[in-house]
């Protein structure tokens, strides 16, 4: 197998007026697996995936995508790479098999089989005008153009966005049984995490415009971690803690969260003095909140809560 | 590329439809108004009517066309799903262009057709036809697909001003003007060339760039700086014009004078000052006086003793030759008579006149010096009027004026030259409106004035002759039987001989011939100063285009533009444009190649050309180096300070990266 990754970025930056919309990223996407891109809305997902792609042009830096550079995507790199878009906008005047049978005439690929089994799997009349889908049928649509030409190379940007749980399903689970295959790299942006924990391989998270973390789904679950310390009165201020998310302070207790979980927190959480310590197991979700919400402290301790200004 | 041929075709079907309708509808008037005046002796194939609308409809319709073919699909994600697929972005442009230029073609072409149809099938139209007649209303086509290739560049531009993006227009309007304007059918057909291939050019470019300058290829961004220095142009010279209306005009500083002849046969001059009322002159100078109330005589009152004069010319100028083709076009046959039931039309191909009956709308016939015959061709001599000797009565051949009859169908000669003496020109001498009073005829040697029933009143040596002396005028002096002629230089002769040729003038007198004559010096006309309009203008015309304006504009010999406008052009150009160009250039960091080009650039061009630089290019931002505190452009990889890259995200502690293994 070709050990090259399929995408790779060296300083790749965007900016759009002053803004910094996506700030040297630097990504190897290895090649088969599921990939998904985190972050917030405007961290940078949609610009990164518009730049892999050709449609937009990096400030500065630079990548290949299946080994092309990605200022000159040629069309056979194309043909390559499938890409289903996060607001699943087709011509309204087509009718499904319309944009069928005009999507395949540019796919020596073409597959009618997947194309047809992904609209039924989404129950659409090959008649219906795409105008008249809803949005998750449209998003339907857009996955079975976007698979037919089975393509080597899947990128989605968003394709959950603004769907019900229902199609949101439909939509994982096709994107599950009928991609997954060793050669075939799916690599995907999107806010819904569990579909992160049920599909994704890999997981890179990018944060203000700069990527934060880059690893394995399972070394980032492991990675961030919670420990609750109980006092008997109100929990003492805390100390320069290396790799702190988030600390949660109420009465008698102090949750934190902190990523890097090793020996030197272990002793800088029990220099705190605290009546009991134990580790409170969290979800993903949870995990990728406290990664990219507000860092510090919050009090949930009335008094102190008034006492700010 | 078919597949998005046809998707194209589908998706502007509608827009093509209501197109295909409302050209037919204005054609469909154009026929009604023909058919409602049986006597209007136009051809509506070479009518400006038809032609001006079919302009106005393609322009408009085309560039509505282009622009919402790109305009419909440039919402991100469609953009995406259009550009991300096996297909070259130069094929995915020409497919659109391809359907593009398809649907227009059938809108313009179907109507037009059918048009000409009607106009062509015998029985509709009682008037000529030629071929060539049609190139105007092609030309107007074709300028259509111009504006086509402009809409599409103004829907796919991505642009920081968003009204730069119509600035594209610019070309098309500019080629819509041009072509009207070109003395050649060949020119015309350049111009419409060069601005759809400037306007293909940046098109192309933009699709290879998502309608961004940065990214596209040399080409691409070469035509999109020219569309928009164009669309610049139009922009900075109407802002101009409209700031000088601000202004309050001046009066013309200039003197004029004119020569006068009264019915007596003298000679005076009539100055005009400025700010003052006009001043009656002998040719010594001295104020012509009233004897009676001994004051200086008012215009009014000397403008009733002027005598009546007829005007010709013995031949075209050198100007004429240089008119606008689309004019020649439409002037290969003129009206020449109507009578209750025919129509009577010059047409210089055959050098006859041309019947048409009103009532079939057929062709009766044609009438030539030999008189009447069932075709066109007719056989023997040709008449050889220009379309600048039009009449009423009379033709001419090389040696004979001939009265022409067209109720009869007959011609009878009128006068009679030799070979060796040819006509140049005849004339018909209306004095009081109405009655036929003379005819002037000018033979290569002589000037022949005879009645109207073509007895001999007087003939005078043409001498000086053409071809300085063109303007021929004849006076008619008290008591009757007096006359006298004028012998003018044509202007571009007397500009040529620095205003000496000087103006001769014969006295005649009926059966006697030459009195006596003399010579008149030429009055130069006054050299002007560019009134302030002209003065604003050239600031912000581009110099290039000044410096070449006078070869452009066809004609004889190129008139030089004052050395002031010149000025003006070039020392706006030099010392703002070149200056905010090569800051500019400098502050976000150009490379030398880059800087230079500008340069040169914002010399030739000025104005607009600035406005385009500023127009095209995308400006990076700028931000504080952290090693030497400069601000940098953050386009580049490196500080253009002090060579630092830039700095890699700052850590928080929380990165988080492992290596990947392929699934």
């Amino acid at each position: 197998m070709n050990e090259q990754p399929v995408i790779r970025t060296s300083g790749l930056t965007r900016y759009f007026g002053a803004h910094p919309a996506v700030y040297e990223l630097n990504l190897e996407v290895p090649r088969g697996g599921v990939f998904a891109l985190l972050g917030r809305n405007g961290s940078g997902k949609s610009t990164t995936i518009r730049m892999l792609l050709g449609l937009l042009e990096p400030t500065r830096g630079g990548g290949s995508i299946l080994g092309y550079d990605i200022r000159a995507l040629p069309p056979e790199a194309r043909a390559r790479i499938g890409y289903l878009t996060e607001e699943h906008q087709l011509y309204g005047w087509m009718s499904v098999q319309e944009c069928g049978d005009f999507q395949s005439r540019f796919y020596p690929t073409w597959n009618g089989k997947i194309f047809r089994g992904i609209i039924g799997h989404f129950s659409l009349r090959p008649t219906a005008l795409v105008k008249s889908l809803s949005r998750g049928e449209r998003a339907g649509l857009c996955l079975a153009l976007t698979l037919a030409p089975e393509p080597e190379l899947l990128i989605l940007d968003d394709p959950a966005v603004g769907l019900d749980p229902v199609a949101r399903r439909s939509l994982v689970e096709s994107m599950i049984y009928l991609t997954r295959r060793s050669d075939r790299t799916i690599f995907f942006s999107t806010h819904q995490l569990p579909d992160v924990e049920r599909v994704a391989d890999h997981i890179a998270v990018l944060d203000h415009s700069v990527l934060r973390a880059c690893c394995p789904l399972e070394t980032f679950r492991n990675s961030v971690q919670q420990v609750r310390l109980r006092f008997p009165g109100a929990p003492p201020p805390l100390p320069k803690i290396p790799g702190l998310l988030q600390a949660t302070r109420s009465e008698g207790e102090l949750r934190v969260t902190c990523v890097h979980y090793n020996g030197a927190t272990e002793a800088a959480l029990r220099g705190l003095a605290p009546t009991q310590m134990e580790p409170v197991p969290i979800s993903l979700e949870d995990a990728f909140i406290s990664y990219l919400g507000d860092r510090g402290e919050k009090s949930f301790i009335l008094s102190e809560t008034e006492a700010q200004p | 590329m078919k597949a998005l041929v046809r998707k194209e075709f589908r998706e502007n079907v509608k827009l093509a439809a209501l197109g295909l309708v409302i050209y037919t509808l204005l054609l469909v008037q154009q026929y009604r108004d023909y058919v409602a005046s049986p006597t209007d002796m136009s051809q509506p194939l070479a009518h400006g009517g038809p032609q001006g609308m079919t302009g106005v409809f393609c322009a408009i319709f085309g560039a509505v066309l282009g622009w919402l073919q790109l305009h419909n699909e440039r919402r991100p994600d469609l953009w995406a799903f259009l550009m991300h697929r096996p297909m070259s972005r130069t094929g995915t442009f020409f497919g659109k262009a391809l359907a593009g230029l398809g649907l227009y073609a059938l809108v313009v072409g179907l109507p037009l057709i059918g048009f000409m149809v009607w106009a062509r099938w015998p029985g509709h139209v009682a008037a000529p036809f030629e071929v060539t007649m049609l190139r105007p209303l092609a030309a107007y086509v074709l300028i259509g697909i111009v504006f086509y290739f402009a809409g599409m560049l103004t829907g796919l531009r991505q642009a920081r001003w968003y009204a730069s993006r119509a600035l594209g227009l610019g070309v098309a309007i500019a080629v819509y003007f041009l072509v009207q304007m070109s003395p050649a059918f060949w020119q015309a057909m350049l111009v419409i060339l060069l601005g759809a291939g400037i306007l293909i050019a940046a098109n192309l470019g933009g699709f290879q760039s998502h309608g961004c300058y940065r990214g596209q290829p040399a080409w691409g961004k070469a035509g999109l700086t020219a569309a928009l220095m164009i669309g610049s142009l139009f922009v900075a010279v109407t802002a101009v014009m409209l700031l000088s209306s601000f202004f309050p005009r001046a009066e013309s500083p200039m003197t004029r004078s004119g020569y006068v002849m009264t019915t007596n046969g003298a000679v005076f001059k009539e100055i005009q000052r400025p700010g003052k009322p006009a001043e009656i002159v002998d040719l010594e100078g001295n104020a012509l006086v009233d004897a009676k109330t001994g004051r200086m005589i008012e215009l009014r009152d000397f403008q009733l003793r002027a005598a009546r004069a007829s005007q010709f010319k013995t031949e075209q100028d050198e100007w004429a030759r240089f008119r606008p083709w689309m004019q020649a076009d439409n002037s290969l046959f003129f009206a020449w008579h109507a009578t209750p039931d025919t129509l009577w039309y010059y047409w210089g191909r055959y050098g006859r006149l041309v019947g048409y009956d009103i009532a079939a709308r057929r062709c009766i016939g044609s009438l030539g010096p030999n008189g009447f015959s069932q075709d066109l061709s007719g056989g023997g001599d040709r008449f050889i009027n220009s379309e600048d000797h039009r009449g009423q009565r009379t033709l001419w051949t090389a040696t004979t004026v001939y009265l022409v009859d067209v109720e009869k169908r007959s011609t009878k000669p009128l006068f009679t030259t030799t070979t060796d003496d040819p006509i140049s020109m005849g004339s018909e001498i209306v004095l009081n409106g109405y009655d036929w009073d003379y005819e002037a005829v000018a033979t290569k040697r002589f000037i022949h004035l005879l009645t109207a029933d073509g007895k001999p009143v007087w003939k005078a040596p043409y001498e000086p002759t053409a071809p300085a002396y063109t303007q021929l005028g004849i006076y008619f002096l008290q008591p009757p039987g007096q006359f006298a002629l004028w012998m003018t230089p044509d202007r571009l002769e007397s500009q040529r001989a620095d205003w000496k040729l000087p103006i001769h003038v014969v006295w005649l007198a009926r059966d006697q011939g030459v009195v006596r004559s003399a010579d008149l010096p030429e009055l130069a006309p006054p050299i002007s100063k560019p009134p302030l309009e002209a003065r604003l203008v050239s600031a912000v015309v581009p110099p290039a285009l000044l410096m070449i304006l006078p070869y452009l504009r066809g004609g004889p010999s190129p008139a030089e533009l004052p050395r002031e406008l010149l000025v003006l052009s070039w020392g706006g150009a030099a010392l703002v444009c070149l200056p905010i160009g090569w800051w500019l250039g400098r502050r976000y960091r150009f490379g030398f190649a880059a800087q230079a080009g500008w340069a040169v650039f914002h010399l030739l061009f000025g104005v607009p050309g600035l406005l385009a630089f500023l127009s095209v290019q995308e400006w990076p931002a700028r931000e504080a180096c952290p090693n030497c505190k400069k601000l940098r452009v953050v386009d580049h990889a490196h500080c253009e300070h002090c060579g630092e890259d830039f700095a890699p995200p700052e850590k928080t502690g929380t990165e988080v990266f492992a290596p990947l293994q392929a699934g």
